[in-house]
């Protein structure tokens, strides 16, 4: 068995998987990590606040940045995880695999490392895909499995601490040859020794006889090939979310202007089961703060004050694009039941059930004079795909939040 | 100093400890913060279904990726006696490259084949944008190849003139 296990320890050494390279891939992939722990916990705070929890309203692009960017590192970490997989494989093969109880909690902690990072990045893309193929509730798994990975990844840096310091320069560890400069400790098995015979033996003797890899050539490749890869996986890509890469974005589940009045929709009036309540001529927008409370009808909004503001639809899978809207701006509609500047707002839509039917507001945004209910969109009357008769939008909040088919706005006592 | 191996250095500084001790701790910390979370927000089975993934993720990537990466790359070597090294190591880069978007794309075939949401979401043909893209790789590739094997062999003229 031991034989064995560095047989094959032996057989994968390479010279692109070296301390050096895990270390250089390693700052990458949790720098990545870490930018979609900080940029996940936001979001997931926008839209579920702890009572204390104020959010600013600028920049009014701030989600649209921050989940752009989000997305964007998830992406970016399938070519980064792979490659630092790929640097550590043979690790798999330690032998003997678990020396003291100390090696066993870094072997086992590196597991749950492992498989968490790969579920929580799979998961992830595909839920921008719309397509939901697991057993389990996918916003709870994935912010819960965010914490086990940043731990999970402080744990194995103090693991690995020495080994990150000591290779963290290049000139540490390459010598000027280019060789790879190793410590006593990290020294490669020794040639398990004897000949082996049967399957294994003729196995090893296939793979010592493939021609030897030019160091410098293969760590060089290996570097060009992953920076490549990751540069155009997020170049493709990213154009769902930043619109400058606009014209790049070939394989994005998203694609800026595709929509009705050229804005991309996530729930349809269909789904929300809005088609008739929404186009009924006994729509009315409630309005309430304690006892007051006033109906108005589409005419009677639209003889208000009309104001214009460009502000994002930002999804929370990453796409999101600039818009124009037109409309009553919120705090002087809310006025008219005597809002106060402290107040929060619970809205709620005429869809029949859905997670966001029912949504609170908090007065940072209230007050925002970007904020209104909008009745028009892009120089068109609102379409019913995006909120018709009217809709609310709001600076720098996900847009599960910019509640559509608007039925009620009434202060939070 | 036997050459290519260096005496091992400040491995176990006390500095280095106490950064080991903190990180540890607030790991295991965080670790728990999760596990408390997925306790109280996800149903027990679904906690299974979870575990599964998990596996799944573990097998697919140690027991299926790695091993065809090897066996992929031990092949060529042998098929490729002849070849310069550099010239192998473009062609492994684009087959890894083309491999990586197959990897992200594939996915995004399946969920636009069962069917998407609306008409905004996955609008694309991506089954054939992912073949565009392998040719492009493919084109690109031997672009590489080329321009190499170019330098190269005015390389080997100049240091030729030079010696005679």
């Amino acid at each position: 068995m031991r034989r064995l296990l560095l047989n094959m320890q032996r057989a994968l050494a390479t010279p692109s998987r070296n301390p050096r390279m895990a270390t250089v891939l390693g700052r990458l992939l949790a720098t990545a990590f870490i930018i979609c722990f900080g940029t996940g916990l936001y979001s997931h705070f926008l839209q579920q606040p702890l009572p204390w929890m104020h959010f600013s309203t600028w920049p009014p692009n701030g989600y649209q940045l921050t989940q752009g960017i989000h997305i964007t590192a998830g992406i970016a970490c399938f070519p980064l995880l792979l490659a630092k997989l790929y640097t550590i494989y043979p690790q798999l093969f330690q032998a003997p695999p678990v020396r003291n109880i100390l090696h066993f909690i870094e072997r086992a902690s590196i597991t749950i490392f492992v498989a968490a990072s790969i579920v929580e990045i799979v998961t992830g893309l595909i839920n921008t895909y719309q397509w939901y193929p697991w057993p389990f509730p996918f916003k709870q798994v994935h912010f819960a499995l965010s914490f086990v990975i940043i731990g999970s990844l402080a744990v194995h840096i103090a693991f690995k601490l020495p080994i990150i310091t000591r290779y963290w320069r290049k000139k540490n560890s390459y010598d000027e040859s280019g060789a790879l400069v190793l410590d006593e400790e990290d020294q490669p098995p020794e040639n398990a020794s004897g000949r082996v015979g049967g399957l294994t033996g003729t196995v090893m003797r296939w793979i010592d006889t493939a021609p030897p890899r030019e160091p410098a050539v293969s760590r060089r490749g290996f570097i060009v090939t992953i920076g490549t890869a990751a540069v155009a996986v997020v170049a493709l890509t990213a154009g769902q979310s930043f619109r400058f890469l606009d014209s790049l974005n070939v394989f994005a589940p998203r694609r800026s202007g595709i929509g009705p009045d050229d804005l991309p929709i996530n729930r349809t009036a269909k789904a929300a089961q809005v088609l008739e309540s929404a186009i009924s001529p006994d729509w009315r927008l409630t309005l309430r703060r304690g006892d007051v409370s006033k109906d108005l009808d589409y005419r009677q909004l639209k003889a208000l004050q009309q104001r214009e503001v460009q502000l994002p639809i930002a999804c929370v899978e990453g796409w999101s694009q600039l818009a124009t809207w037109r409309g009553v701006r919120l705090r002087d509609l809310m006025a008219e039941v005597g809002l106060q500047p402290g107040d929060t707002l619970k809205l709620t839509s005429l869809e029949v059930r859905g997670g966001y039917r029912m949504t609170t507001m908090g007065p940072e945004y209230v007050q925002d004079p970007t904020t209104l209910v909008a009745l028009e969109l892009n120089g068109a009357v609102l379409d019913i795909e995006h909120g018709y008769p009217a809709r609310m939008i709001a600076p720098g909040r996900p847009g599960v939040l910019q509640t559509k088919w608007l039925r009620t706005i009434e202060v939070v006592s | 100093m036997k050459s290519g191996v260096m005496k091992s250095g400040a491995r176990t500084g006390s500095r280095m400890r106490a950064v080991r001790i903190v990180l540890a701790a607030a790991g295991v910390v965080l670790i728990a913060v999760g596990a408390v979370v997925m306790q109280q927000t996800v149903a027990p089975n679904r906690i299974v279904g979870v575990a599964i993934w998990f596996a799944l993720a573990i097998v697919v990537h140690d027991a299926i990726i790695a091993p065809l990466v090897f066996v992929v790359g031990t092949l060529m070597r042998r098929a490729g006696r002849r070849i310069p090294p550099a010239v192998l190591a473009i062609i492994q880069g684009g087959i890894v490259v083309a491999s990586i978007f197959t990897i992200i794309v594939v996915p995004e075939i399946v969920a636009k084949s069962l069917g998407a949401r609306n008409a905004t979401v996955l609008p694309f043909d991506y089954g054939l944008r992912l073949a565009i893209m392998w040719g492009v790789v493919a084109v690109l590739t031997a672009l590489a190849v080329g321009v190499y094997a170019f330098l190269a062999s005015r390389q080997n003229q100049r240091s030729r003139k030079a010696q005679g």
